[in-house]
């Protein structure tokens, strides 16, 4: 799937929650609308971010699998 | 949803990351949370222990965290006040007794408070003892 991001947020390397706070943190600054997407070499990062997406109500658009981590593509809905 | 306070009574480093990190993600999803840092809890957020990284671990799992440099609370906590709703208090009872003053600790409590304005607080609150 072929989504161009407005912001990609490198977090390799950090544990969880420190991907998805930086997600957050960026949701947060960014306007309606616009797709975010983190990049997380932390699996349950992976898996857990889109839990936070769908309980926050904004739209997961997907989680993408690299070589050695994971991206996973938000879009900003309030 | 709800309204959650955590009473971070332990100094030891896995159970306060722990704490934090779910106390933090809460934050972020219109929960309303509190923290109620006291006894060894309060001691972890010490200046000289946070700069030194000297804090309190219950074995192999929490030296591994010390030496990995990943962040750890202290970090995830100061995220979650930016973008979150919580708000973290500092017990004035384990103040008093020590002599100790806020600037003895990190910048990162909302205010003293003594167990008295902690549970007025948390009335209507889950709460959590850690």
């Amino acid at each position: 799937m072929d989504v161009e991001s407005d912001r990609v947020i490198d977090a390799r390397g950090s544990y969880c929650p420190g991907p998805l706070m930086e997600l957050i943190k960026a949701i947060k600054e960014e306007d309606v609308g616009r797709v975010i997407e983190v990049w997380s070499s932390d699996e349950s990062s992976a898996k857990d971010i889109p839990e936070w997406v769908k309980k926050a109500g904004h739209e997961l658009i997907g989680v993408f699998k690299e070589s050695d981590y994971w991206r996973i593509v938000v879009r900003k809905t309030k | 949803m709800g309204k959650l306070a955590i009473v971070l009574a332990s100094g030891e480093l896995e159970k306060i990351q722990a704490a934090s990190t779910i106390a933090s993600v809460a934050s972020t999803l219109g929960n309303e949370v509190v923290v109620f840092a006291t006894m060894d809890g309060l001691m972890a957020f010490r200046k000289d222990v946070v700069e030194n990284r000297t804090w309190k671990t219950a074995g192999e799992l929490g030296k591994g965290m010390l030496e990995s440099g990943a962040p750890l609370f202290i970090d995830t906590l100061r995220q979650a006040k930016e973008v979150g709703n919580i708000k973290i208090y500092a017990c004035g009872m384990i103040m008093d007794m020590l002599k100790m003053k806020l600037d003895d600790f990190v910048d990162i409590f909302d205010d003293v408070v003594g167990v008295s304005a902690f549970l007025g607080m948390v009335e209507d609150a889950q709460v959590l003892f850690i």
